[in-house]
Formats: structure tokens, C-alpha cells, sequence
């Protein structure tokens, strides 16, 4: 039996899509069948970042309707075999699918698949409500700004209410040299506030706009950090215990030099 | 159709389908005829939707990230194909989608100038 897995965030442009798209990429790499199922009905964005939205023919609301089968409707990812996608439908909106029907969908789903990785849209609305239905556990994305911080604890209460397990927390796009300034809020200052379990973060890293334009996901790219990162989460997920990845290493040569003559 | 079609946006009709403006990805066009877009077509397009295979896509751009005619479905290529320079016709030969330019189409129906 699979496990249904939710990345949500409240707030919009945190990386829940790219995050879906990275982690399901690194699950399916490892060898474990996985469904990405995006679930911004209207908004659909994960068929673009995994470069499949040509291949799109029937989508979620055609298989909640009874309009196809959903075998017709998933896509199978064309550099990972274990790797599937099921598309949100464009030119529907959120009130097309009920929390019932994606219950029935993602147990449906569960049979075939290790991982179903659901990307979650922003708000707390009946989207949300969709995407969460059928989930065991979720992933929360925060970014280190107040806005993002606090919209992630809102949600962290409606899962605690809609009694699915403790979330983790993804810390995506951080600049340890604004850390270090102490212009940006560190990882430590998020977990303090959001007081749940991390479970990964994300530097910042311009190769993700790149291969987010690109539609391959940068969990397929060695050497790209933020690929790496979302390697060791998809890891841990896992239950493997990986360490945390010294991200004093983005800093620039000049500091690296300082630090080795200790003047850092 | 006067307009643009953007991104969500489907138009659906029993007859033939004519566009004055740009269709966007992400929105789609179905109809039970022809479809003749005066614009770039970048969206999702079927003709003959309920099964003509006589239908035809034409547009003054063609790019659409999916193409399809009666029961046949085509996809743009996964690799940056060069973009469309010409208007160009799109219909079912030899139970394939095939492309070509329209002042080259030779099926008897397209008028030539």
C-alpha cells in the first residue's frame, strides 16, 4: 500500500510545485513507484515543470467525472519509468473535485504506487481541502519570510484539525549569506516559531529557474545544490537518516579562504 | 471568435471554429469542424471532434503544444522546435497528422495565391 503524501504551503510562490516535482523526481530515481497528482485544479503548473504538458490528454476532473479510466489518464514521465503524473484539469476551477472524490482517487492510486506526492495549491479554500483528503502526512514549504512563516503556521493548525499526522517542514530558498548577515531568518528561527520536525532545506539556487523553465527537474542534475538537497529529502522520507548539508559551502571563495585562515 | 484565448479558456462548437486573435497555452479549442486561427496558436486544438477526418487546423502561426484531428493526437516536439515562419495547415494524410505550409498545402481545398 502506498503512502499519500501532501506538499502544501498556505502561501502562494514558495516552491510547492517545484518542490513536488524535485521530490517525486528523487523517489521514483531511487527506485520507488511514485504519482505526482497536481491539485490545482484550474491553475496547473507540475505538467510544465516536469516538461509533460504535451502529452496531457485526460486529466483528474476527467477521471473523478467517469469521463476516462485512470489509467488513460496518467502520463508516465519520459526519463523515469516509475515516475507518473496525474494533470489537474485547466479549464475547470477548485469546486470541480470533492474532498470525498480525492479520498476515493488517491486510495485508488495507493494500490499501484509507493509514493502519491500531491501538490497542493495555495490557500486554505476548497483546493486545499482536495488536496489533503486523502493524505498520510504532509510537507510543509516555508521560505524565510514572515509572510510564509506565518501562513505556514495556519495551515500546520488545519492539519492538526483535519487529524492528519505531524507535519515536516521544508525550508526552501535560503540564502545562508543573508543568514549570516543576519538579514534573513535562519532555519533555526522558522523551526523555533513553527515548532515542527524539519525535514529538509533548500538553498537558494538559480540552476532551479533554469531547469524549472526547462521542464527537467533539477533533482536529475548532479552537482546542482538545490537538486542535492531535494535528493536528501526524498532520502529521508524515506527513513534513511541523512545529514544535514553544510550549506556554509555556497558562501563565495573569499569566505572560504577567510574561514580556512580562521578570520571567518 | 474576435479575441484572444488565454491560459483555462476552451472554446467548444459543433461547426467550425474561427479565431481572430492569439490562442495561449493552456487553452483549448474543440470543434466538430474546421479550426482556422488568425494568430498564433499555441494552445491545445481538435478538430473534428466528433470523429471528421476531412477536418483541418489552420493558422497564421501553428505551435500548439497538442494537436489533434478526429482521433489522431500529435505533440509538439520535447525539444525546442524552431518556431512556425509561415501559416500553416494541419490535416490527416495517410493516417498521420501531417504540417505544411499553407500556401505549399496541396489537398485541393486550401486556396492558393
Amino acid at each position: 500500500m502506498g503512502e499519500v503524501i501532501v506538499i502544501t504551503s498556505g502561501k502562494g510562490g514558495v516552491g510547492k510545485t517545484t518542490t513536488t516535482a524535485n521530490l517525486g523526481t528523487a523517489l521514483a530515481q531511487s527506485g520507488s513507484r511514485v504519482c505526482l497528482v497536481d491539485a490545482d485544479i484550474g491553475l496547473r503548473n507540475l505538467d510544465v515543470v516536469l516538461g509533460l504538458e504535451n502529452r496531457i490528454v485526460y486529466d483528474l476532473v476527467d477521471v473523478v467525472d467517469g469521463f476516462c479510466r485512470l489509467r488513460q489518464a496518467l502520463i508516465r514521465d519520459k526519463r523515469i519509468d516509475t515516475l507518473s503524473l496525474l494533470p489537474a484539469a485547466q479549464t475547470k476551477d477548485k469546486t470541480a473535485v470533492t474532498p470525498e472524490q480525492m479520498k476515493a482517487l488517491t486510495d485508488e492510486l495507493r494500490q499501484e504506487f509507493d509514493y502519491i506526492v500531491i501538490d497542493s495549491p495555495a490557500g486554505i479554500e476548497q483546493g486545499f481541502k482536495n488536496a489533503i483528503a486523502g493524505a498520510d502526512r504532509a510537507l510543509i514549504v516555508a521560505t524565510p519570510e514572515v509572510a510564509s512563516v506565518r501562513d505556514a503556521d495556519r495551515i500546520i493548525g488545519l492539519l492538526e484539525a483535519a487529524e492528519i499526522p505531524p507535519a515536516r517542514l521544508i525550508v526552501n530558498r535560503l540564502r545562508p549569506q543573508m543568514v549570516r548577515r543576519g538579514d534573513m531568518m535562519s532555519v533555526d528561527d522558522i523551526v523555533d516559531i513553527l515548532a515542527i520536525d524539519l525535514i529538509g532545506v533548500v538553498p537558494e539556487d538559480e540552476q532551479i529557474v533554469v531547469t524549472t523553465n526547462r521542464g527537467e527537474p533539477a533533482a536529475l542534475i548532479q552537482g546542482s545544490r538545490a537538486g542535492e538537497a531535494y535528493r536528501s529529502i526524498a532520502r529521508r522520507l524515506k527513513g534513511e537518516d541523512v545529514p544535514f548539508m553544510d550549506l556554509e559551502e555556497t558562501s563565495g571563495f573569499l569566505d572560504r579562504l577567510r574561514r580556512i585562515f580562521g578570520q571567518a | 471568435m474576435r479575441r484572444t484565448l488565454r491560459s483555462g479558456q476552451r472554446v467548444a462548437h459543433d461547426g467550425n471554429v474561427v479565431v481572430f486573435g492569439d490562442v495561449h497555452a493552456g487553452a483549448e479549442i474543440v470543434a466538430a469542424g474546421d479550426v482556422l486561427v488568425f494568430g498564433h496558436l499555441r494552445g491545445v486544438v481538435h478538430a473534428g471532434a466528433a470523429g471528421a477526418e476531412t477536418a483541418r487546423v489552420c493558422a497564421w502561426r501553428l505551435e500548439p503544444v497538442q494537436l489533434r484531428i478526429a482521433r489522431m493526437i500529435a505533440r509538439s516536439p520535447d525539444r525546442g522546435d524552431e518556431p512556425s515562419i509561415a501559416p500553416e495547415v494541419a490535416r490527416i494524410e495517410g493516417g498521420q497528422v501531417v504540417i505544411e505550409r499553407a500556401d505549399r498545402a496541396d489537398d485541393g481545398r486550401v486556396p492558393r495565391g
